[in-house]
């Protein structure tokens, strides 16, 4: 655990303390490394990118933007709008969800829709309305009543209603026209008004107000000068943001109306609203949908693993790898609470029958997934000896020290490494038949050119601690009958194997740090910038003062400045 | 687009068409008939020429140069013995191959390459904050420029239609890394046409819609009507980059509306084709391919549009040749295999098989008096030379088709590290669009490839 081995719990992100707390190897490494490191935010570069090297910033959120729905966000709002019994369009179906620096968020808040996509949500749409247009018992209900003129007042009262719930914000009088307009004309071609009804309704559900979420905010004045200048988003944006950001679901018709009533306004509301929300079981999916992208493992559903040197691969072994790694967050966030770094450290797992294979333990069968104790072995605890972890980042035939220690650098510690430089061969040495060497001793290529090593030393360091776990995650004694030499360090730290580099991970603040920045990124659907710094640090600063308990990180998100404001997005040039 | 000037152009021929068939509903969508034709088979009844193709065919990672290039310059190139071009040999009367041309844009590892060779212009970094970088090309990739070219001349009912073969399996780079067609981006908005992967869904897509009823079609074009106005609408409340957003869409809308009242004829249907699943693993690639392109050849016939893409492989892309004998992806391949990197080798020249595969298609398919291939130009092309380097100098590209005359075929032409665009252009030229320059920033150039052109 983080603290028993004498770590320092900084109290505060700014200041002195904060900087002994990152210990002096971290910073000498960087300031020594100013030309691998990429700036970040356009300051100089620290171990965060937000720490005590940069001015304090004023504070000047990313542009309000739209935000487009995710297919399950689609899903689940279809099926809040027509209930449970609908069967909506499977994603293979709708545009795709990409991620752009690992986050399905930010990805969602750049996409636009291509032609072949308007077809996609046109035809979901339909596919939608039509199962609920077969029942009549099910279209009545949607309608709230039966019409025989498109001028009953009900058609209006559908309309108003429903959209309002579909848009998540009420509709004025004038697009509620359109939409008695747009039916009228449709009734031209139907033998019906409730099929003209349901067209009425397709123009709702392809509305850019349907499938994006809007944000445009409102101006803030003199009367609140810290954030004059900015946009503050409104109540049912608000609404619509938390309610998706927690349950990948849009605002129940309650939430609407609080937040019209000015709920958003109140933080202490706020703040229990989270709370009550996070103990739902719905709650979780999102919030593991979160971790998978933090921890880039959506990729292990396509493991590939060679077949001849892996006897124990298959096509489901990726996603149980996955499910693990899902399972071990779930358990820590929702079942136990407390500091979410002990993930690094803990020998409590899930497996089934064939991960447990992996890990060589018996007496686990079926594709349940079951609690299971490690042994006290000294070989495996924590998120990185998972075989997730250590397959994902490591090649078909061979691990990668490079690629594990990467991983652990850029995305658990949030720093950058650029790519290779152009022109140089990335190709390693082969190893000679007649003097067998390990992986890395050839590797030492890389800290003997100088262009290699001043990137490389970033990464390799860190990875060689990981090499008595082959390229599918299983441990090994040796390398093709060599032994295997896993001591090294982490910025200056010595380690003599994987499980005292977890120890030494666990233990760093900046772990903590990088994940309160990495779900603020995720939150706000934008990379943070240097305008972002204040927001992110009074973030950082109440999740190390939660003894970084992750359920309070997101309810301190909710009431965060960088998640309530917006910076007037540009003009044309 | 001018939707009026199709319906007045389109109209003698569907005119002609209706007194020789009886008068079902016909328009685009229809395969062009002999008896459509002037007496050579060279031109429409009414003096029109026949309409050009242009696609855009690219694969990931690079090549073997030094088995990749003809051992001759000029014409009747030939490439050296077990080269990575022999599959096409048999079609090189129609292929042009294109060496010696440098990226001129500035250089970052496969994202300036892709976006040189696809778009003539430099890489956009999205949310320049970090070096790890996301990109997204800044211009659109030819073939839009092409598309753009052909839906002002006469609209097709497709702007453009997108196929890939073999899976994303790269890395969240952006969308230069998982995707082929772009139309540009003006503030790091990411704004694609993404490639259909699935054989069964394109075919659903293009070939098996039924018939619904007119005044169904009618409904649904007066609700995306109403969707337009809306965005429209809500464009006038957000900023720059949001606009740009959504005039996409915008564009996505009134294009799927557009196409509903156009009269459709079916074009001979084929089979469901089926999807084809990993067998123990391995991506049913040649199968997919050979779908694939049968669906496009089809589309490109049935003129359900005039500018395509194929995807063979993703810039940095990890699939498996296993076909090839490759165990590894190959861009983990490409970085670790010693000299004389074999399998990296067999890997493009069963690549190539796969374009030869495509371009026997077309070629056997007859238009006017000649074939498909003859009235196409497809530009093909990767992100390096060789991927281990991550080198952009001496970009390997192939010119195929004779563009309805315009092009040559059979030229070796070796460039001397001038601009990459100049395959483009040439490329954009071969299919009928009348450009004397082409590229952005640093990738732009005003020197076609005469040599490859018939004068």
């Amino acid at each position: 655990m983080a603290k028993s081995d004498g770590s320092e719990k900084p109290t505060s992100i700014s200041g002195r303390r904060w900087g002994r707390g990152l210990g002096a190897g971290a910073l000498v490494l960087v300031t020594s490394l100013g030309g691998c490191f990429g700036a970040i935010g356009g300051s100089a570069p620290d171990a965060t990118g937000i720490g005590p090297t940069q001015k304090p910033a004023k504070f000047v959120p990313q542009p309000a933007t739209i935000h487009r729905l995710t297919s399950i966000q689609l899903q689940n709002t279809w099926k809040a709008l027509f209930g449970s019994a609908l069967v909506p369009p499977v994603a293979d179906e709708l545009p795709q969800d990409d991620q752009a620096y690992g986050f399905t968020s930010i990805a969602s808040s750049l996409r636009t829709v291509s032609p072949l996509e308007a077809e996609q949500y046109e035809k979901a749409t339909y596919f939608v309305l039509d199962q609920v247009w077969a029942s009549e018992a099910w279209r009545s209900a949607t309608l709230g009543c039966e019409p025989t003129t498109v001028d009953d007042p009900c058609v209006r009262a559908y309309f108003t209603k429903f959209a309002r719930r579909a848009w998540r914000r009420p509709l004025a009088s004038a697009e509620v026209d359109e939409f008695i307009a747009l039916t009228t004309k449709v009734t031209a071609f139907t033998n019906t008004l409730s099929e003209a009804l349901k067209f009425g309704t397709a123009a709702v559900l392809q509305s850019p107000n349907f499938l994006f979420r809007i944000e445009v905010g409102a101006p803030v004045g003199t009367e609140d000068p810290e954030h004059e200048g900015l946009l503050k988003l409104t109540g049912l944006e608000l609404a619509s943001r938390t309610s998706y950001l927690l349950l990948d679901a849009p605002p129940t018709e309650d939430v609407l109306d609080s937040a019209e009533a000015g709920f958003f306004d109140e933080p202490t509301v706020v703040r229990a609203f989270v709370t009550q929300v996070l103990n739902e079981p719905a709650a979780r999916g999102p919030l593991v949908r979160f971790f998978r992208d933090f921890m880039n493992i959506g990729r292990l559903d396509q493991l590939d693993k060679s077949a001849d040197l892996f006897p124990a691969f298959s096509q489901t072994l990726g996603p149980a790898m996955r499910t693990e790694i899902e399972k071990l967050f779930e358990a820590k966030v929702f079942d136990e609470g407390g500091d979410f770094r002990a993930l690094f450290t803990t020998r409590e797992t899930f497996l089934n029958e064939e991960l447990a294979k992996v890990y060589g333990i018996a007496g686990v069968t079926g594709n349940e997934f079951v609690s299971v104790t490690l042994p006290d072995d000294g070989k495996r605890a924590g998120l990185l000896t998972t075989p997730g972890f250590l397959a994902m980042n490591a090649h078909k035939t061979a691990t990668s020290p490079t690629h594990r220690g990467r991983f652990v650098r850029m995305s658990l510690l949030c720093q950058d490494v650029p790519p290779p430089p152009m022109g140089v061969s990335t190709v390693l040495p082969e190893p000679s038949p007649s003097e067998p060497t390990t992986l890395r001793e050839r590797l030492e290529v890389h800290r003997q050119d100088e262009l290699c090593r001043s990137c490389h030393q970033l990464m390799d360091p860190i990875g060689f601690g990981f090499e008595h776990f082959d390229a599918l995650g299983q441990w090994r004694d040796t390398e093709n009958g060599m032994t295997i030499d896993t001591a090294s360090d982490l910025d200056g730290r010595p380690f003599n194997d994987a499980n005292e580099l977890a120890g030494l991970v666990a233990a760093l603040p900046e772990v903590g740090v990088c994940i309160a920045r990495r779900f603020y990124q995720h939150a706000t659907a934008r990379l943070d910038r240097k305008g972002d710094g204040p927001a992110v640090k009074a973030l950082v600063n109440s999740f190390i003062a939660s003894d970084f308990d992750f359920k309070q990180l997101v309810t301190d998100m909710v009431v965060n400045d960088g998640y309530r404001y917006a910076a007037v997005p540009l003009e044309a040039p | 687009m001018s939707r009026g000037r199709f319906q007045g152009r389109g109209l003698d021929r569907r005119t002609v068409l209706k007194g020789l068939l009886g008068g079902a509903m016909l328009g685009v969508g229809v395969p062009i008939l002999e008896a459509m034709l002037n007496g050579h088979g060279s031109a429409y009844a009414d003096g029109d020429p026949l309409p050009t193709r242009f696609g855009l065919w690219f694969f990931g990672n690079g090549v073997r140069l030094s088995s990749w290039l003809p051992v001759n310059q000029g014409a009747d190139w030939q490439p050296p013995a077990a080269g990575e071009l022999v599959p096409l040999v048999p079609h090189k009367e129609y292929v042009s191959v294109i060496s010696g041309l440098n990226v001129k844009t500035p250089r970052h590892p496969h994202h300036s390459g892709i976006s040189a060779v696809c778009s003539g212009g430099p890489h956009l970094k999205v949310d320049d904050v970090r070096d790890t970088i996301v990109s997204t090309f800044k211009y659109k990739s030819i073939d839009q420029v092409a598309a753009d070219h052909f839906q002002a001349l006469a609209p097709s009912p497709y702007r453009s239609l997108e196929a890939a073969i073999t899976r994303f399996r790269g890395t969240d780079e952006g969308t230069s890394f998982q995707y082929l067609s772009h139309n540009g981006s003006a503030n790091g908005e990411t704004n694609v046409n993404p490639s259909e992967e699935s054989p069964q869904a394109f075919f659903e897509r293009l070939f098996n819609m039924g018939t619904a009823a007119p005044l169904l079609l009618k409904a649904r074009a007066s609700v995306l009507d109403s969707v337009a106005n809306q965005i429209t609408a809500l464009e006038k409340r957000l900023g720059h980059r949001d606009k740009e957003r959504l005039d996409q869409h915008f564009t996505s809308v009134r294009e799927l509306e557009q196409r509903l009242s156009l009269p459709l004829a079916e074009c001979s249907k084929p089979t469901a084709p089926g999807d084809f699943p990993d067998v123990k693993g391995n991506e049913q690639m040649v199968e997919k391919n050979k779908v694939m392109s049968d669906l496009m050849v089809l589309a490109l016939t049935c003129r359900l549009t005039q500018s395509f893409s194929i995807m063979f492989s993703t810039c940095g892309s990890g699939v498996v040749m296993w076909p090839a004998g490759a165990t590894d992806g190959q861009h983990y391949m490409n970085h670790t295999e010693p000299a004389p990197r074999t399998k990296q080798h067999n890997s493009v020249t069963f690549t190539m098989g796969q374009l030869a595969y495509f371009l026997e298609k077309l070629k056997g398919t007859p238009e006017g008096a000649g074939n498909l291939l003859d009235q196409s130009s497809i530009f093909v092309c990767t992100e390096h030379a060789e991927g281990w380097t991550h080198s952009q100098d001496d970009m390997p590209m192939l010119l195929c088709g004779k563009g309805g005359g315009r092009l040559k075929g059979n030229v070796h032409y070796r460039g001397n590290g001038d601009n990459a665009s100049r395959g483009l252009l040439t490329a954009l030229r071969g299919a009928g669009l009348p450009l004397s320059e082409f590229g952005h920033e640093a990738g732009k150039t005003s020197t076609p490839i005469a040599e490859l052109e018939n004068a």
